[in-house]
């Protein structure tokens, strides 16, 4: 149980949702940006951009920071244990 | 706890650690240089200041982040925001030009040497006060450009909280500055 | 990116690059909003009388009150950038000395636009004093209404919306009967 806990609480995501990752978190930043900007310029007030932009952040932090198990899909492959020479 | 970190420290030996120290000191000394040349771009002591009380409301608030200006050949006008420190007070103010005399340049028929500044007498009042600030001229009747600091020129709100709160609570500056230096010298990359 | 302390310090790290391009952004686009709004300002009645400096009680001075005024539709300067209006009404003229003086006697703050369409008739809400302690000899004055935009982020930017088409000379000093 306690190390079920610490798993999550940790975290870790292989190297594949990594990279995942890292795409969805910058395209999704650049696209909020440019979104909120144009929308708050059309309706010419900064409360719908900021209110915009913060969505945004909150359904990107949701989707990115806890680990979903699609990010866990390509575990890495560890060689098997080699059998240690006799001293 | 630091054990871990002692024993690595140990292993990488003396240079590593003095290579730490002086990235760390890099890193400080690109900062000043980097305010102190805006400082001399802006031709002011300090281009960057926070807002610190509520007399310029509602346009400014505590913990706003102002920047400022000192044009050498502009003389300052009626509406001007100004940051200005009174000799003997330590702390600037940031109020706005109420009224403005110039004087008429002393030529006496030579040419003035540079177009700078001629004599300008000042007076300034905050938004949010009913009444200007001869009270806070401390025996003075009118300001003068050398106590003028410079003019507010940009605006960037809240962003200067923390030096506020760091002021108030001193206790965050300690703990802030000390978590930093450990990370800086324990960290290894 | 492999633990989630990791995801959030990267995620924070690009989120504060991108408030700080929009920031950028919002304070640019200010520059292509520009309005330059005009109105117009009356003096209808200026006096002087004597009076006396508010530090030095036996130091007489003079001081002149100034009814005026003033209309002028600035709702073209609100933009979603724009905190507040400052609107101020000022005196510029030169005394007899050479000195050249500008005295703000009037200011508004405005913070929406519904309120920007100025029309006021009114009076100097600041003593209109002399530096000199006397009006006597002082060239006309020109009144203008000048206004400062402040903006939630980026540069502040200040404009005349109105000037008195004729100087307004100063009236010689009435006695208090």
């Amino acid at each position: 149980m306690a190390t079920y806990v610490q798993q999550l609480l940790e975290g870790k995501i292989d190297f594949e949702g990594q990279k995942l990752v890292e795409r969805i978190s910058r395209d999704t930043l650049i696209a909020a940006t440019a979104i909120s900007f144009i929308a708050g310029f059309a309706t010419q007030s900064l409360r719908v951009t900021f209110g915009l932009f913060a969505l945004f952040v909150i359904v990107l932090s949701a989707a990115v920071i806890p680990p979903w198990p699609m990010y866990n899909r390509h575990p890495v492959k560890w060689l098997p244990v080699k059998e240690s020479k006799a001293e | 706890m630091f054990a871990d970190e002692l024993k690595t420290l140990r292993r990488l030996g003396v240079r590593h650690v003095l290579l730490q120290v002086l990235n760390f000191v890099s890193v400080l000394a690109s900062g000043l240089m980097i305010w102190k040349g805006l400082g001399l771009v802006t031709n002011t002591e300090s281009p960057i200041v926070v807002v610190l009380s509520g007399s310029m409301e509602p346009a400014f608030y505590r913990g706003d982040l102002l920047f400022l200006t000192n044009p050498t050949d502009a003389r300052y006008q009626t509406g001007d925001i100004t940051v200005y420190k009174i000799p003997g007070a330590d702390i600037p103010i940031v109020h706005r030009v109420l009224e403005t005399h110039d004087f008429p340049p002393n030529n006496k028929g030579a040419v003035a040497a540079s177009p700078l500044v001629q004599k300008q007498y000042l007076l300034t009042k905050g938004d949010n006060n009913a009444i200007d600030d001869i009270e806070l001229y401390q025996g003075l009747e009118w300001l003068e450009r050398k106590h003028i600091v410079g003019k507010v020129r940009g605006f960037l709100p809240y962003v200067g909280y923390v030096t506020i709160a760091m002021n108030d609570f001193p206790q965050l500056k300690y703990a802030l500055l000390g978590g930093l230096g450990l990370l800086a010298l324990i960290q290894r990359e | 990116m492999h633990t989630v302390y990791s995801r959030i310090n990267n995620v924070s790290a690009m989120l504060s690059t991108c408030v700080m391009v929009l920031l950028a952004a919002i304070s640019i686009s200010s520059y292509f909003l520009v309005a330059d709004p005009k109105g117009s300002i009356a003096v209808s009645s200026i006096q002087v009388f004597p009076g006396n400096a508010r530090r030095y009680a036996n130091k007489n001075q003079d001081f002149a009150f100034v009814n005026f005024n003033v209309t002028a539709d600035l709702s073209p300067l609100f933009n979603w950038n724009t905190k507040q209006l400052f609107l101020y009404v000022s005196a510029e003229y030169e005394n007899k000395r050479g000195v050249k003086n500008e005295v703000v006697i009037w200011d508004r703050i405005v913070r929406r636009k519904e309120d920007a369409q100025l029309s006021v008739a009114g009076r100097n809400k600041y003593a209109f004093r002399e530096l000199s302690t006397s009006f006597k000899g002082a060239a006309p004055a020109h009144y203008t209404l000048k206004y400062n935009v402040m903006p939630y982020v980026g540069v502040l930017t200040y404009g005349e919306a109105a000037r008195t088409a004729d100087p307004v000379p100063f009236p010689e000093r009435q006695e208090l009967s």
